[in-house]
């Protein structure tokens, strides 16, 4: 099971003292501030908070979209940059962002296309994926074909080809309905269970949160900074029945106080689940 | 170039496999639009049959029709200069255009520099600056072609450039955690993505570039349906002229149907889309 530790494995998500100031004339806002947090290698990490709090902006730096106006963002050592050049990690934001033109297979293989792999491997590598993601049949399907869920599942499947250490997620099922929403959860812990990456989800559903992550972190709103840490004693073989867990309940009120700012967050002790 | 080139030339039928159901679309989707037309050609014949309007005014279809069958090799060939002129215009202009949005969307420097110029080009009346290219590039085709692809540049240029940055931040927001070079992007995004806005530009130029060709010829001319209608209209053979404005049409909604069937092979992602398309 991962721990928050003072001092990551090499392998896994380091960011310290990360802020982040916009300026849009003499405007300025502060979107993110002194933001530290760990996540070793292989564990899984959620950062939740009101909408606007800056954990999408946290995201964004590591993915090497946006940079940070102060403090570091390492991934397994390498800088955000460096981690891109390698094709260390993998993003996945809200919108499925699969490119009309191509079939739904073609949009899996993008990924490897980029990095010039060769057809044969290519082929195999996306093949592989879609099955992990259960879409296989609907490869020859051009996006607009495909339900909100399955666009999902494509660009899953798409950021899995290129073997990433660190699954970047921003709101993933953010767009779905909740049955879909939930039937995916479980179906990336599956995946997760057999990719072992490091996983870094930015979520506003504290359910989705717990289900996902070994840590969760709670961000205050703007400026953000992480106010409160929780870690979910579930290990990582986890099953639907998690939720009937008083633990759950627990770690829900526990993170829905945190999320409302209240002064006694961590009043009582969490028995820890049974089967972890 | 006129005003009314924007408005949409009345859909072609479309190819398909043949078969008794696709006939049958096939008459629901043209049969409106033929009928009207049969109409209009009635009503004409018989307004003018009847003696309502002077022949020199408004010559009847029949007679039309009877002077392009004496007439009709003199004017394909003359068709053959216009549809050169045309055509020759069409494919230089339009790869011109996109050729140098292209170069405009990947270099600011040279949006900046000559992106006005082509601005204030597109501003010039050309018909009326026609005599000055036709004393610098003689009275043989050159003119022609340049005017064709003078006309048909600035809608292509326009056009792909908005095409070619079309695809949303977030696509460019992926290819670069992909860390894609701008050839890759180039090729994977920015050419399908400007795909629709080029074809918008290649259907409004399968006209215009006729239009310009026969006012090229107009101006001066021993070839071509422009000279043809000039030239009979001094004489006041209204049949003639008529024949060379029938004949223009069809060979420009003929490169319009071209352009429209193109367009559904290049995009067949957007084909079994519904009509929002």
């Amino acid at each position: 099971m991962a721990r928050l530790q003072d001092t990551p494995p090499r392998g896994g998500i380091d960011i310290r003292d990360l802020s982040m100031t916009y300026r849009r004339g003499r405007e300025v806002t502060q979107a993110l501030s002194a933001c530290s947090l760990t996540i070793p290698e292989g564990g899984w990490a959620s950062l939740i908070g009101a909408s606007g709090c800056g954990k999408s902006t946290l995201l964004r730096i590591l993915a090497d979209i946006v940079q940070p106006s102060g403090g570091s963002a390492m991934l397994s050592g390498m800088t955000p940059a460096e981690a891109r050049a390698t094709r260390g990690f993998a993003l996945v934001s809200q919108q499925s962002v699969l490119l009309p033109w191509r079939r739904m297979l073609e949009n899996v293989e993008l990924g490897l296309e980029v990095a010039r792999a060769d057809k044969a491997e290519r082929r195999k590598r996306a093949e592989e994926a879609i099955e992990l993601v259960g879409l296989r049949g609907f490869e020859r399907a051009y996006p607009h074909e495909l339900s909100g869920g399955m666009r999902q599942r494509a660009a899953i499947a798409r950021a899995l080809t290129l073997r990433p250490r660190f699954l970047l997620m921003d709101e993933p099922f953010g767009a779905l309905d909740e049955l879909t929403r939930a039937s995916l959860n479980f179906e990336l812990l599956r995946i997760l269970e057999e990719t072992s990456a490091t996983l870094l989800l930015v979520t506003h559903s504290i359910a989705e949160a717990i289900i996902l992550s070994d840590v969760v972190a709670v961000m205050s709103p703007r400026p953000g900074r992480i106010v409160h840490q929780l870690e979910i004693g579930f290990g990582h073989h986890r099953t639907d029945a998690m939720r009937d867990d008083p633990a759950f309940a627990a770690y829900e009120a526990e993170l829905r106080h945190a999320l409302h700012g209240d002064p006694g967050v961590t009043r009582q002790p969490i028995r820890q689940p049974a089967f972890a | 170039m006129p005003s009314d080139l924007s408005v949409r030339a009345p859909a072609l039928p479309v190819l398909r496999l043949p078969g008794l159901d696709a006939l049958a679309r096939l008459l629901r989707q043209v049969g409106p639009a033929a009928l009207l037309f049969l109409t209009i050609l009635v009503v004409w014949e018989g307004v003018t049959r009847a003696g309502f309007v002077s022949p020199l005014i408004l010559p009847a279809p029949s007679d039309v029709a009877a002077t392009f069958v004496a007439a009709a090799p003199r004017l394909f060939t003359h068709l053959g200069w216009t549809s050169m002129a045309a055509l020759g215009g069409f494919v230089l202009g339009n790869t011109m255009g996109f050729a140098l949005a292209v170069v405009f969307v990947h270099l600011r420097l040279g949006r900046l520099t000559a992106l006005p110029l082509a601005m204030m080009a597109q501003a010039v009346p050309i018909v009326a600056v026609a005599p000055a290219l036709l004393l610098w590039l003689g009275n043989g085709v050159e003119p022609k072609l340049f005017i064709a692809s003078f006309l048909v540049f600035f809608p292509m240029l326009v056009n792909a450039m908005r095409g070619l940055s079309s695809a949303d931040d977030q696509v460019a927001e992926l290819l670069h955690t992909l860390s894609a070079d701008w050839k890759q992007r180039l090729l994977m995004v920015r050419l399908p993505a400007a795909l629709p806005f080029v074809f918008n530009a290649l259907r409004l130029s399968a006209c215009g570039c006729f239009v310009a060709s026969v006012v090229a010829e107009w101006v001066a001319s021993t070839t071509g349906l422009g000279y043809v209608i000039v030239f009979a209209s001094s004489q006041y053979r209204m049949t003639e002229v008529w024949c060379a404005v029938l004949l223009c049409t069809a060979a420009s909604l003929c490169v319009y149907g071209l352009v429209c069937l193109a367009e559904r092979l290049a995009m067949p992602w957007r084909r079994e889309r519904p009509a929002t398309a």
